[in-house]
């Protein structure tokens, strides 16, 4: 054989294999922002988000809350920190409120602390999710810091500046006198309950150093039983949150007087954070707050004006779609007749 | 004429090379240059004449030796021209060495004087010593010369982690995470775990070491296969074979035909009693003719294993064309060495049956190892630009990082005496009881805020987008992909890929404004072709009735071997007849043309054997053996004149110095050459007196018309000489390179008078080489002009439509070319990149004034037509012509900038004559000038440089070697594949990559900016809502793909219209796909989207029970959604892969969130779940969505519709012809079929 033809033949498997993947010709579509998609997605969205934001508007309208803030009048003028750290006067409070609509069961029960850092850095890393969850975790505490040791040494379960700092102001509600039970049961989250706060873990050396935080816990009792812990340790996304104290599971008619015993023991004053009580109904939109179903309305009306403005640009200033003549050197040669 | 000649050496050579060859008031005497080189048998030289005294005794037994020998003997002075011929040898003979005629004489003769100056040339500090045939002490210290193992791989095992490592972090970005890595680090600024912050700068450096590693072990096999080839080496008296890498300088080596030569050696003997081998350079410098090397006739006579001596040459260079040396034989006299006594590692023996040398360079100091260190690193220019707006992203981090720093300061100034109660602050450490005073983590206000500042970095570090290096590096590869499988810049003929050598310039291809061309072989096939012959004014180029393929093509060889030339030409029936058969003075006329193309030339004719013929015809072997007669030569031109010749019946059959054989019409003839008279620039042309069969002595001439009317005697036959010329003008206009024949027939006194002037200028000492030319021009007068030949040059397929395209694309296209003028010129029209109102502007000065005077008068020339018209419309359209000689004269001075204004004015420029450097030189005034992009392509090692040099350099990996494409960024097999491969490749290139940085900074920065939001709203300490493991993970899963995958994917336009509109290439030139503009509009869009994304969850959660982590994983998701869904609305093509990766994406963010909300010990467990459980989630995520993509949107189809750009129209026109569409696209095949 010829030897260049050979080489040839050798050389055949050179040439690329042709397909439609590698000479890049895969069937595709091309969408171009026609007026008419332009127009109709503006008046989509506008159509879309319209009865959504009536929607929650409404249903927001529909959730009645009251909001109380006491820790201002749960305190003597002077020396609020002093009186709060001190332990043995008696903290109760009475306060009477209005309920101004009728409120169906279930009420949610919650606090609110204003200007509390529960996102702050420090706060937020000092815990140990092993030892809440571990029974043989309790040594793994070296994100605990500051709050890792008990007086004796040994370490503390749960530790940490989070569990440390558990909320501690009691309420005891009664509607027109009589009292009614508020349901302090499954408020955390179930899947908390169950995997993530140990049943086999007991608190130890809680509360007992030398500054009290806040809520001391029942040591025979395991963590996955405090609900309010639990709840405490989901900590909170802002400065200002509510976390859910608990629930009354009558409804409370319009006008009723509700009397509550607020045992003000928390101290929010030394940094001058704000605490309040709020009872609520509920809904699918979650609480109350009208900003959603406004931004709702705000977007959709702008999309229609959108549609609208465009409808007129597309009126006032048609061009046809792909025309050459308006390809740059083309209109170049319009400039320059000859 | 001749085709452009690789590399007359470049200055640094040529200043030894002049000085050596006679620069006055230097060094005299003078050394006589050692034997040029390249051309064959030129007889100017002493060692040819050395050469030809030795085939004429060789041949004394001839029975073709006629008459010359007949009065050997006379001695006296001779009445015949024979006689005269041989005693002005003898003469030469004697005068060289006052001995009897012998072997070596001249050369001992020449010895002498040139071992004043050679060894003045060459100090011994700067020298090598080899010893021959004694390795040992060669090699022994202080020498230490390495062997001949060559090392191409960058690593060893060993090596490899800390100098890939080493390497990698040369990216300053690298460098950057890596001391964030190192911060984090630090217990008090710990933001990230520490698995988290390595694993970005881990995943990207394991990326590129794998890739690297991969790399490095390709070039270690082939290294390996190289070094372990075999080569014959002289150890005790017999070859025996050895590995290269084994072999050591001061080595003997053997060498047969075809083989490749292991190291640099300077030749010692070969087969040829003269002591001539053959080699073929195509590896080195991409030559594909043969080259004449010579063995000294000191070294010739002793057996290798007898031979002793020391060499001692220059030190390792990488200069191909040069080689200065001296060799000592027994120490009794020093025979100086050239370039034409060494042969080089790379190159083939041809022709030869052995050659036996010694190794003077081996391994990494071979010349061609010195010349292969590799193209420099380039980087694109978007890459360039890129740093521009990292550098303001660097900035904006540092605001960001510094604001934050600032209102952390305020915070703690605030409330610095609560720090120590405040339960989420918990200054005061509870745990140590002894201390009362114990803090935690509390180093101070000063350092709270250098650590807040640290910690931002830290935390903001994204803002850099490290994922995009590598992005780009895999959308590289992609795209490299992509263009390798083109279908359409595959090259059918040779079967060769396009290639991608250079993987980081790929966009740099949609950019290219100038294009800088080499000529032969890359816009030419470099085949030359015979097509007409004017002779005795009648024009023979109707070629249509062409006899059958043997007609008149076959010669008897002396023993029987039919010869039949290797390339048959195309004879017209007219011409054929008249030479046969006709009478009078037209064909004898005709005759002399024949004998002219012939003879005036340096063609050797090579017999080869004719494999097709062997295998094809005839199985039987008592059959005639048929033979191919192979004309090598330097010249395309004069290897198609010849072959032409042959074909109408004079066919060259055998060469020797001292004469040539012509087989005319079957009866075979022979000539004496008795002078040659080279070719030259200023003469353009050259001659040779021949001493005819019938004792008559003949001056033939060919050379270009310019030079050949002026010594034509126009008296006679005027008429001929009229319609010569209007025949030259109409073969030129088809583009075909013309030559004018014409001869002369010398008296015996003239024959006299010429050889004594001969004789005296070839053994002058100085100014030879003016002293030749005079010869020449005084004998070259009133010669009869026999007639023109016009051959063409032909072009490869598709050049002048591809030119046209370039053109119209915007992309200046500049042709360099070795070739002379008129050749430039001619070519220059054929493949349209010169056009007839054109204006041509000539530069062409033979001296410094002269070349100040016409770059004036050309700056005078365009003022005067730029001022004429300032509408582009009606522009003159300028060309510029400048030849090497007037480059010579610009570079030296400051005359650059002058020039570079006439270049920048015309549309096309043309450089003839000029140097490899030269190419370089004027692809850096480009370069250094303007900020435009430079594209060089060529095919020759003449081009290197060039290639090298341009901002994209392209290798035509065509028969010239490997040369240019070892050097070059990318390769292809033709010319033309540049339109496809700039116009739609590069185009595509240049809009993805631009694309996906721009969305890289976008992506990050939007990225950034919630978190930068949400900490705003923390107490200024860096806290996420987002997980740590989202932040790692959302560069390099969430949204990687998509941007990738779209970076490869998609396309603007179609081929078919980009190649329809090559206008379209516009955007890339005028970086309209990635500026300033484009950078602030997706950073401020990137901005609104981090705040409808941040603040509408925030004002729909202020107040509630959200905790951190749902908020953080609605976040999570929505920045995501929105930066794909950012994506999907910039793409243009959605195939398949388009929707997997983008939808894909958002679904494996989902998936990666539910992942990581699933793991009890984090913090967010469940969180995901709660939260995609309530309503609210989803109106948010769908209100977000749509609040972040409105501007977006609506200046999208504002700007589309209403300030299209071409590129809209264009996809516009595309989806309006929906016929179209279903044609298949245009292939570019039918443009270079035209």
């Amino acid at each position: 054989m010829d030897p260049l033809e050979m080489q040839d033949d050798s050389k055949k498997s050179n040439k690329p294999k042709y397909s439609k993947f590698t000479q890049q010709e895969l069937p595709a579509c091309k969408p171009l922002l026609t007026p008419s998609i332009v127009i109709s997605t503006f008046l989509l969205v506008g159509i879309l988000f319209v009865p959504i934001g009536l929607a929650s508007l409404s249903a927001s309208q529909e959730i009645v809350e009251l909001v109380h803030r006491y820790d201002t009048s749960c305190v003597p003028l002077a020396d609020k920190v002093g009186f709060i750290q001190d332990t043995k006067t008696d903290k109760s409070c009475t306060r009477t409120l209005t309920v101004p609509k009728h409120m169906k069961s279930p009420i949610q029960i919650y606090y609110q602390i204003g200007d509390f850092y529960q996102n702050h850095r420090r706060y937020v890393k000092s815990r140990s999710d092993k030892q809440l969850r571990y029974k043989d975790a309790v040594h793994l505490t070296k994100d605990c810091e500051p709050e890792v040791y008990g007086a004796d040494g040994a370490p503390i379960v749960p530790c940490g500046l989070v569990a440390w700092s558990l909320f501690n102001d009691t309420y005891t509600i009664s509607v027109n006198k009589k009292a009614i039970e508020v349901n302090k049961k499954d408020i955390a989250w179930q899947s908390d309950k169950n995997k993530k706060f140990g049943s086999d873990v007991y608190p130890r050396n809680f509360q007992n150093g030398n500054l009290i935080g806040g809520a001391k816990l029942n040591e025979s009792i395991p963590l996955s039983e405090h609900e309010n812990l639990i709840v405490w340790m989901r900590t909170a996304a802002l400065s200002t949150f509510r976390k859910l104290y608990g629930r009354i599971e009558t409804d409370i008619m319009e006008n009723d007087q509700l009397t509550v015993v607020i045992q003000n023991n928390y101290n929010t004053y030394s940094f001058g954070g704000s605490k309040a009580l709020v009872l609520s109904t509920t809904s699918w939109i979650g609480g109350k707050n009208n900003f959603i179903g406004v931004a709702y309305l705000t977007v959709g009306g702008f999309c229609l004006f959108l549609a609208l403005f465009f409808v007129v640009l597309y009126m006032i200033k048609p061009r046809t779609l792909g025309d050459p003549s308006f390809l740059s050197w083309n209109r170049c040669t319009l400039d320059y007749p000859n | 004429m001749r085709p452009e000649r690789p590399l007359p050496p470049p200055p640094p050579s040529q200043q030894t090379e002049e000085a050596a060859a006679g620069a006055p008031g230097m060094d005299a005497p003078t050394k006589l240059p050692d034997p040029v080189p390249s051309p064959i048998l030129r007889h100017s030289s002493a060692n040819s004449m050395r050469r030809s005294r030795s085939l004429r005794s060789l041949m004394a037994d001839s029975p073709s030796v006629t008459f010359a020998t007949n009065n050997l003997r006379s001695g006296s002075k001779a009445e015949s021209t024979a006689s005269s011929l041989e005693s002005f040898r003898f003469h030469r003979d004697r005068s060289a060495s006052g001995t009897p005629a012998g072997l070596g004489r001249v050369s001992t003769r020449r010895s002498a004087s040139e071992r004043a100056s050679s060894q003045r040339d060459l100090h011994d500090e700067d020298a090598r010593f080899v010893y021959i045939n004694d390795a040992e002490r060669t090699n022994a210290p202080p020498a230490g010369l390495p062997d001949n193992s060559i090392h191409t791989t960058k690593y060893t095992v060993l090596t490899f982690l800390p100098r890939n490592l080493y390497e990698q972090f040369h990216r300053v970005a690298y460098l950057y995470f890596l001391v964030l890595v190192a911060l984090n680090m630090v217990p008090q600024l710990g933001v990230l775990s520490p698995a988290a912050s390595v694993l970005p700068l881990a995943f990207v450096l394991g990326v590129t070491a794998v890739k690297d590693a991969y790399e490095d072990w390709r070039r270690h096999r082939s290294d390996k296969n190289e070094n372990n080839r075999t080569a014959s080496v002289l150890v005790g008296g017999v070859f025996v074979p050895k590995c290269w890498k084994e072999v050591q300088a001061g080595e003997v080596l053997r060498v047969v035909a075809n083989e490749t030569l292991p190291c640099d050696m300077v030749l010692l003997s070969t087969s040829d009693p003269t002591g001539v081998a053959y080699v073929q350079t195509i590896n080195l410098d991409g030559e594909s003719n043969l080259k004449t090397r010579y063995a000294k006739q000191e070294t010739m006579p002793t057996p290798a294993e007898a031979l002793a001596g020391v060499i001692k040459c220059e030190r390792p260079n990488r200069n191909i064309y040069g080689f200065l040396a001296t060799v000592d034989l027994d120490g009794r006299r020093a025979v100086s060495l050239g370039p034409s006594n060494i042969v080089l590692r790379g190159c083939e023996i041809k022709n030869t049956a052995w050659a036996i040398g010694v190794a003077v360079y081996t391994g990494r100091d071979t010349k061609v190892m010195l010349n292969s260190s590799g193209a420099p690193s380039k980087r694109s220019r978007l890459e360039t630009h890129m740093n521009r707006e990292v550098i303001m992203l660097a900035v904006v981090l540092f605001l960001l990082c510094a604001i934050v720093s600032l209102l952390a300061g305020i915070w703690l100034g605030h409330h610095s005496d609560e720090l120590g109660v405040i339960p989420f602050f918990g200054k005061r450490d509870f745990s140590d009881k002894d201390d009362p005073d114990a803090t935690y983590n509390w180093y101070g206000m000063g350092a709270e805020v250098a650590f807040t500042f640290m910690k931002s970095v830290i935390t903001f570090q994204v803002m850099i987008p490290i994922a995009l290096y590598i992005s780009m590096e895999i959308v590289r590869v992609g795209q490299a992909f992509f263009m390798v499988q083109d279908k359409h810049m595959f090259d059918d003929k040779r079967q060769a890929k396009f290639q991608c050598r250079a993987l980081n310039i790929n966009e740099d291809l949609g950019q290219i404004k100038y294009v800088f061309s080499d000529k032969t072989g890359t816009l030419t096939e470099n085949r030359m072709e015979f097509r007409c012959a004017s002779v005795h004014g009648a024009d023979f180029s109707d070629t249509a009735g062409s006899g059958g393929a043997d007609d008149g093509h076959s010669v008897i060889g002396e023993d029987g071997v039919v010869l039949r030339p290797k390339t048959a030409v195309k004879t017209d029936p007219k011409l054929v007849a008249l030479l046969k058969d006709g009478a009078g003075a037209n064909a004898d006329r005709a005759r002399d043309f024949f004998l002219t193309l012939a003879t005036c030339n340096t063609i050797v004719p090579i017999a080869v054997d004719d494999a097709a013929a062997a295998a094809a015809a005839d199985p039987d072997p008592a059959a005639v053996t048929a033979r191919l007669l192979e004309y090598q030569g330097e010249s395309p031109d004069e290897q198609a004149l010849v072959y032409a010749a042959a074909a109408y019946g004079y066919t060259l059959v055998e060469r020797t110095s001292g004469h040539i054989t012509v087989d005319v019409f079957g009866s075979r003839q022979r000539y004496d050459v008795l002078g040659l008279h080279e070719f030259d620039s200023d003469r353009k042309r050259m001659s040779v007196i021949i001493g005819c069969p019938d004792k008559s002595v003949k001056l033939f001439v060919k050379g270009a018309d310019s030079s050949m009317f002026g010594v034509i005697d126009k008296t006679v036959n005027s008429d001929v000489v009229q319609s010569t010329e209007k025949h030259l003008h109409s073969y030129s206009s088809l583009g075909l390179r013309t030559l004018v024949i014409g001869m002369r027939e010398l008296s015996q006194e003239e024959f006299q008078e010429w050889q004594m002037a001969y004789e005296k200028a070839s053994t002058a000492l100085l100014g030879r080489g003016n002293q030749l030319r005079n010869v020449a021009a005084n004998i070259e007068t009133n010669l009869h002009l026999l007639g023109a030949t016009g051959i063409d040059d032909k072009l490869q397929d598709g050049v002048p439509e591809a030119i046209e395209k370039l053109r119209e694309a915007g992309i200046k296209v500049w042709v360099l070319t070795g070739d002379k003028q008129e050749t430039a010129i001619s070519i220059g029209y054929s493949c349209k990149l010169l056009t007839r109102d054109m204006t041509q502007i000539v530069i062409n000065s033979r001296s410094r004034d002269s070349c100040r005077k016409s770059l004036e008068d050309a700056i005078a020339m365009v003022n005067k037509y730029q001022s004429f018209s300032t509408d582009p419309q009606l522009r003159v359209p300028l060309a510029l012509i400048i030849d090497g000689n007037s480059l010579v004269y610009i570079f030296d001075t400051d005359w650059e900038e002058k020039l570079f204004e006439i270049a920048i004015a015309c549309d096309v420029v043309l450089c003839c004559r000029v140097a490899p450097l030269q190419k370089a030189g004027i692809v850096d005034l480009i370069k250094k000038r303007t900020s435009d992009m430079t594209l060089a392509i060529g095919d020759g090692a003449n081009d290197v440089s060039m290639i090298q040099m341009a901002d994209v350099g392209i290798g035509i990996s065509g028969q010239e070697g490997r040369q240019a494409v070892m050097a070059s960024d990318f390769a292809m097999g033709q010319f033309r594949f540049l339109v496809p491969l700039l116009l739609v490749h590069g185009h595509w290139n240049y809009q993805r990559m631009a694309y996906m940085i721009l969305y890289n900074f976008y992506r990050n920065a939007t990225f950034v900016f919630v978190l930068f939001w949400y900490v705003l709203y923390t107490g200024f300490t860096l806290t996420t809502a987002i997980t740590e493991w989202s932040s790692v993970l959302y560069s390099v899963i969430y949204t990687a793909v998509p941007t990738i995958v779209v970076a490869i994917l998609d396309k603007d336009l179609s081929r078919r219209t980009l190649l329809k509109y090559p206008q379209l290439y516009g955007p890339g030139q005028r970086e309209e796909n990635y500026n300033l503009r484009l950078f602030i509009f997706i950073m401020i869009d990137s901005v609104w989207q981090s705040l409808a994304c941040f603040f509408i969850p925030y004002l729909a959660y202020r107040k509630s029970v959200i905790d951190g982590s749902s908020l953080g994983d609605l976040w999570t998701l929505s920045v995501v959604i929105l930066v794909n869904i950012h994506l999907a609305m910039d793409v243009i093509r959605w195939n398949w892969i388009t929707h997997v990766a983008i939808w894909g994406s958002i679904a494996a963010t989902w998936i990666c969130v539910v992942i990581i909300d699933s793991i009890p010990i984090m913090p967010g467990f469940w969180a995901i779940y709660k939260v995609m459980g309530t309503g609210l989630f989803w109106a948010l995520l769908l209100v977000v969505t749509v609040v972040g993509m409105i501007p977006h949107f609506a200046a999208k189809a504002f700007s589309e519709y209403f300030i299209p750009s071409d590129i809209q129209i264009a996809r516009e026109m595309k989806s309006q012809d929906f016929h179209d569409v279903t044609r298949p696209e245009v292939q570019m095949s039918t443009v270079s079929r035209a």
